[in-house]
């Protein structure tokens, strides 16, 4: 039989399906950012929402099936159906969408920030912008907070949902005092060998631990707030890889291994292997408390050195079937309502995105009076060692080259 | 077969793909597809993000990390290893079985439960079992074996993957079990009993009777498992130490978690380990004909 013949007569075959990459980018609805609010409220009303978004969190997952998709029901007669599924998994979702030509898929709204939006947003796969059009987002947000995501340009392709911020959790039964700097961290983890260890980056978590000490040993976080500069990188990532490299062999199984994520870390210090766990949420370890997995002698403390904190977002997808109903979910959960019932560590004990001086006094105590449990910093604990997240480049270079320089040697 | 052909067969052929397209294009579309824009992706053809450099510079990259090398060589090891344990523990209980009179038959079948929990379930048992912090840790604490956590033997984290060897072992062994049950079932107990009264040891009846018998099942269960923990994901998620890591980890990071640039890194070394499988199942299959041919048959 002719092989070669049969073969290329069935690549030809396949072929046009590949063509369908080529094809551009479809605009996107641009008529409904012209339409008021109220309208696309009308328009929204009976219809269903699509949320994809991390499903890791029982405690998130309860709150969104209930307090969210309830009020949604009440208020606008939206159906909100949650989707667990990690950002990295959604966005070759719709990047395999977009490839097939799918102009009409099946993802809404989609939980994202950082890393994953630089992406989505390069490849075309965001719906937008939408965030200015939200009442809640121009009523209660301070824009100069949202413009930048890493350091990658927002431009209304996402709006704010709530904020985060780097946390180390430890167990008073266990551990006396606490290293509060970056110097003091590095004395103790030697001084306490196969104590202490962190998640492999590019674990979300692990990474973010790495670059509060590329902050502390290079001189602070200024620098790194111009964007991408990789001369200044060559030059400062050196001293991040010496002082991971210095208390490589006092890690946890000598550094050889690392947990491969933060719920890893938090079974390890569960068991009593580690002495520290680490969040990139403040309530974590209340959270933790009450769910039972954590005794409730644990508590949280933040580096003097700086604790980054971030914005997490929403989105809505290119192809999103239902754009007008997330776009009234998108608005509901930057609501005093929504944003308040957040805060409260039973259902969350996320930090809300909103500008505390736009809110009627009413409001402002609303959030004031939320108790957030005795293992959470305050706020003002928080904002007083607040550093900004560094551009995304320069998060994908320490990712990289920690596998090179600190593992791998 | 030839890559020649003649001139009269295109029309056979075109028909040929038209009564078979129901069967054909499945495999085509899914299988094939995959694997060709996999290879295209690889070379930074249709990669989400455009692709500035060279065709082959993915493999470059890759193909100058000593890192990958030492993860290829890492995943081969505990391939081999969990494939070549699994198959030897099942000849070895599958004959046993076999052997059992019919009264025990049916409890014997207690084999085949690793068979239903999922891979990623067995792992947890292993995970559960053998950490430091682990059920048998804290049995040998209680028996006062142990004074502290540190003195249970590291497992898990030896650095050789015992942890994963132990959970593919635990997964692969009934697996290779049934294959190999099968051809038992239909051997002829005649040839052993000759062979005993000819006065033939048990070692000699199981090396020269048996053993020649299971060959094809224990050399498919093999390559099955082999192939299957080279590149298999799950249990090393659980068990997988950072260093030397597992292949499969390695790629599922580049793909998930790292900007959209590195996509063709990812499919490269997916490309890489598509074509190890195939030259590794050439190269075996090969082997074990050479050497089948060098045996008397029975």
């Amino acid at each position: 039989m002719n092989k070669f013949r049969f073969m290329s007569l069935l690549l030809i075959l396949m072929l046009p399906a590949f063509f369908t990459m080529f094809l551009p980018a479809r605009v996107t609805g641009g008529t409904l950012i012209d339409t008021p609010f109220d309208r696309i409220e009308a328009q929204a009303r009976g219809s269903r929402v699509n949320w994809y978004m991390y499903g890791g969190w029982t405690h998130v997952n309860t709150w969104v099936d209930t307090f969210v998709a309830k009020e949604m029901k009440q208020r606008y007669d939206i159906h909100v159906k949650r989707v667990p599924m990690d950002a990295g998994v959604f966005i070759n979702k719709l990047l395999n969408e977009k490839a097939a030509g799918k102009t009409t898929g099946t993802i809404d709204l989609v939980w994202i920030n950082g890393e994953n939006f630089k992406n989505a947003k390069e490849t075309g796969l965001l719906f937008g912008p939408f965030a200015g059009h939200l009442p809640s987002v121009r009523q209660y947000v301070d824009p100069d907070s949202i413009t930048h995501d890493f350091g990658f340009p927002v431009d209304g392709f996402e709006a704010p949902f709530g904020r985060a911020q780097f946390v180390f959790e430890y167990d008073t039964d266990r551990t006396d005092t606490v290293p509060d700097t970056v110097a003091a961290l590095k004395q103790w983890i030697m001084d306490n060998p196969g104590q202490f260890t962190y998640p492999q980056p590019p674990d979300f978590t692990g990474s973010a631990f790495i670059r509060h000490i590329f902050y502390a040993v290079t001189g602070g976080h200024g620098q790194y707030m111009a964007g991408w500069n990789p001369d200044l990188y060559e030059k400062n990532a050196p001293l991040l890889w010496d002082w991971l490299n210095q208390v490589k062999p006092f890690l946890w199984q000598k550094g050889r291994t690392h947990p491969k994520d933060s719920a890893f870390l938090d079974t390890l210090f569960a068991r009593g292997e580690v002495a520290f766990s680490m969040s990139y949420h403040p309530p974590h370890a209340q959270n933790m408390i009450m769910e039972g997995s954590y005794p409730d002698t644990v508590r949280t403390f933040a580096l003097k050195d700086g604790s980054i904190f971030n914005t997490h977002f929403t989105a809505i997808a290119f192809n999103a079937p239902n754009k007008a109903g997330a776009m009234v979910l998108a608005d509901f959960l930057v609501s005093v309502d929504a944003q308040v019932s957040k805060f409260q560590p039973e259902n969350w004990g996320d930090f809300p995105v909103l500008d505390m001086n736009r809110l009627t006094s009413k409001d402002r105590q609303r959030f004031e009076t939320v108790d957030l449990g005795p293992a959470t910093l305050t706020p003002d604990q928080l904002a007083a060692v607040a550093v900004p997240e560094i551009p995304a480049q320069y998060l994908e270079a320490l990712e990289q080259d920690w596998k090179t320089h600190v593992l791998d040697r | 077969m030839s890559w020649t052909g003649n001139p009269g067969s295109s029309k056979i052929t075109l028909g040929l793909i038209l009564r078979l397209s129901p069967l054909m294009l499945p495999f085509v579309v899914l299988f094939c597809g995959g694997v060709f824009l996999t290879v295209c992706q690889s070379l930074g053809i249709f990669t989400p993000l455009r692709h500035t450099g060279g065709l082959v510079d993915a493999y470059a990259v890759i193909l100058s990390d000593p890192s990958f090398f030492a993860s290829a060589g890492f995943s081969f090891g505990v391939a081999l290893a969990s494939a070549a344990g699994s198959v030897t523990a099942a000849t070895f209980l599958a004959y046993r079985v076999w052997q059992l009179p019919n009264a025990l038959a049916g409890a014997a079948l207690v084999y085949k439960i690793p068979l239903i929990l999922p891979h990623i379930a067995v792992a947890f048992v292993v995970l559960i079992f053998w950490s430091q912090s682990g059920i048998l840790s804290s049995l040998a604490w209680h028996l006062g074996l142990i004074q502290s956590m540190p003195d249970f033997p590291n497992v898990l984290y030896s650095g050789w993957g015992l942890g994963m060897i132990l959970a593919y072992t635990l997964k692969g062994t009934p697996f290779a079990m049934l294959l190999i049950l099968a051809l038992l079932v239909r051997f002829d107990v005649r040839q052993i009993q000759t062979a005993a009264m000819l006065g033939a040891s048990k070692r000699r009846i199981f090396f020269s009777i048996v053993l020649p018998r299971l060959a094809p099942a224990m050399h498919t269960s093999f390559i099955i498992l082999f192939l299957y923990s080279f590149g298999a994901f799950d249990i090393p998620y659980i068990l997988s130490e950072s260093r030397p890591g597992m292949l499969s980890l390695h790629v599922f990071d580049l793909y998930f978690k790292h900007d959209l640039a590195r996509r063709p890194e990812a499919m490269a070394i997916l490309t890489l380990m598509f074509c190890f499988a195939v030259l590794f199942i050439i190269a075996y299959s090969r082997t074990v004909t050479h050497l089948e041919t060098g045996v008397r048959k029975l």
